[in-house]
């Protein structure tokens, strides 16, 4: 084959390379300017060439992408822009209809020194259309979002789970210790579930973990107050920045809230319906350093003190005379 | 091993320190953010002990992006090196990505590549103006490996020297620690000792 007309098989070969080629002389005037940037630009080799970039892309926004062509013609360096820290910077569209509302291309470019003798410079752009992969990072990281969020969800009452209340509990101690704010904890128990469930059944009894749940859920409402599923009928409240009277009070909503549900339980105390027992725990830091452990042992001791004194009852562990006082309903 | 003098080492500092300059007002056009760099020291390394040197002893994952360059005089192969987790913590201070995925995703890995980029053409661009030649250079590629990993890529020419940069980087309130490394074989050391002293003549006047 003849060197012309390897040129220009050559030439034509680049014109149809499905990715933006795009040549600039030592000027930065376009020389070239292929059939993939024509279709995506909208605007023909024809008026095109001898033009440089901004010249024809007026908005064009990117410093970098200049500095990146001064660059590969004076120093011989290339350089790739990515996607991710360059937003489009070439005006290309997917689409005519794209084209209509704006909505660029998502690029990624790569700006590559071409010598073809020791005097004459040029630079190739290279466009490449990622749309694809953006689309596809985009997806991947909605669904770790969700993951994540599923994995401190108890499958069940759609609560918070044990694993989410370890990590809350855990940093609002923290938090509170830092701050020298209190702190309080509630452990609740529903009172013979046991028994509930072997009475009705267990899919009675899952409705039941279901609305004693959602009555608890429904007593809090600061931002950073939790409510988690501890274990099988068990639940747990941590409640930042609260003292025993604010703990005692929510408690006491709480215990009546579940009351009021009125769900059908017989059972061998007075109430004939679901109720719970509840033990609560300050953190006081003004008072013994303690660890948050001790915290939950605290509020579970109130909560077993609760229990053997006949259900249906709060207790709040007294720190100041190591002894619990009980206010029984 | 190898002796630069004390002018000659200040000359290839004031060098480098001049390149990551121009590679920080870069990305800071970028992110719309003051960063700044700067090249602390440099020093040279045989080949053979780098490995060890770069990890501490530990064999943690190393995340590198490599260019080779090539010149009259100077031909070498660049990597940029930072610690996994530290490249992780650059990339998402500088896109914004809050979500922490145990590994860069493709797309950050070409913005990492695009920031090794930056900073190695900066480098190697300062050096070819001091050199007054041309010097090409590849594409960059991303590579994550032990140290070791990363080293072999380049060959096993143990009596290679490599030239060290220690890099700080400072975005935000974040300060990050990383390396170039750049692989060089002795007679471009040899080579490189004249052009340095011509810069310091011209540098002193």
């Amino acid at each position: 084959m003849l060197t012309e007309d390897r040129n220009n098989l050559f030439g034509h070969a680049l014109k149809a390379v499905n990715a933006g080629v795009v040549l600039l002389d030592e000027n930065q005037k376009i020389v070239f300017w292929n059939n993939w940037m024509e279709r995506h630009s909208f605007i023909s080799e024809e008026d095109a060439l001898d033009k440089t970039l901004p010249e024809i892309s007026p908005d064009l926004q990117s410093v970098r992408l200049l500095t990146a062509i001064r660059q590969a013609l004076a120093n011989r360096l290339p350089s790739i822009l990515s996607q991710t820290l360059n937003k489009s910077p070439l005006p290309l569209f997917a689409s005519q209809e794209e084209a209509g509302k704006s909505i660029r291309m998502q690029q990624a470019i790569q700006v590559l020194p071409i010598q073809t003798s020791p005097e004459s410079h040029y630079c190739m752009i290279q466009v490449t259309d990622v749309s694809a992969a953006v689309n596809r990072e985009s997806i991947l990281r909605q669904q770790a979002v969700e993951l994540r969020s599923k994995a401190h969800v108890d499958g069940l009452t759609g609560i918070a789970n044990r694993r989410r209340f370890d990590e809350h509990g855990e940093e609002s101690f923290r938090h509170a210790k830092r701050n020298g704010t209190t702190m309080s904890l509630i452990l609740i128990d529903i009172d013979f579930f046991k028994l509930y469930n072997d009475t009705y059944g267990h899919q009675q009894g899952d409705y039941c973990l279901i609305e004693v749940a959602t009555a608890l859920s429904d007593e809090v409402r600061r931002p950073f107050d939790l409510v988690a599923r501890y274990g099988g009928e068990e639940f747990v409240v941590v409640l930042p920045e609260t003292d025993a009277e604010g703990a005692m009070h929510i408690a006491c909503r709480m215990r009546a809230h579940v009351e009021s549900l009125g769900i059908q339980h017989a059972k061998p105390n007075k109430v004939n319906t679901v109720t719970i027992s509840l033990g609560v725990a300050m953190f006081d830091p003004s008072k013994r350093a303690i660890s948050f452990n001790e915290l939950i042992n605290r509020a579970d001791h109130a909560l077993y003190k609760a229990k053997h004194s006949g259900r249906n009852q709060i207790v709040l562990h007294e720190e100041s005379e190591n002894e619990e006082s009980s206010s029984a309903i | 091993m190898f002796d630069l003098t004390e002018l000659q080492y200040d000359a290839l500092s004031e060098i480098f320190n001049i390149g990551v300059g121009h590679a920080a007002s870069a990305l800071s056009d970028i992110l719309n953010e003051e960063m700044r760099m700067s090249v602390p020291r440099i020093s040279f390394q045989n080949r053979a002990n780098l490995a060890s040197k770069l990890c501490n002893g530990e064999n943690r994952r190393i995340c590198g992006v490599r260019q080779s360059f090539e010149g009259a005089i100077f031909n070498t192969d660049a990597m940029l090196m930072f610690p996994e987790e530290k490249s992780l913590e650059i990339v998402r201070l500088m896109v914004g990505g809050s979500l922490s995925m145990q590994e860069l995703t493709e797309m950050e890995q070409e913005a990492m590549s695009e920031i090794g980029n930056i900073i190695l053409n900066a480098c190697v661009g300062v050096l070819a103006d001091m050199l007054k030649q041309d010097i090409q250079s590849s594409l960059p590629s991303y590579h994550i490996g032990n140290s070791d990993e990363l080293l072999s890529s380049y060959g096993d020419h143990a009596d290679d020297i490599v030239l060290i940069l220690h890099i700080d980087i400072a975005l935000e309130k974040h300060e990050i620690e990383g390396h170039v490394a750049f692989i060089l074989d002795m007679s471009t050391i040899q080579d490189l000792r004249p052009h340095l002293d011509q810069y310091i003549t011209e540098m002193i006047g």
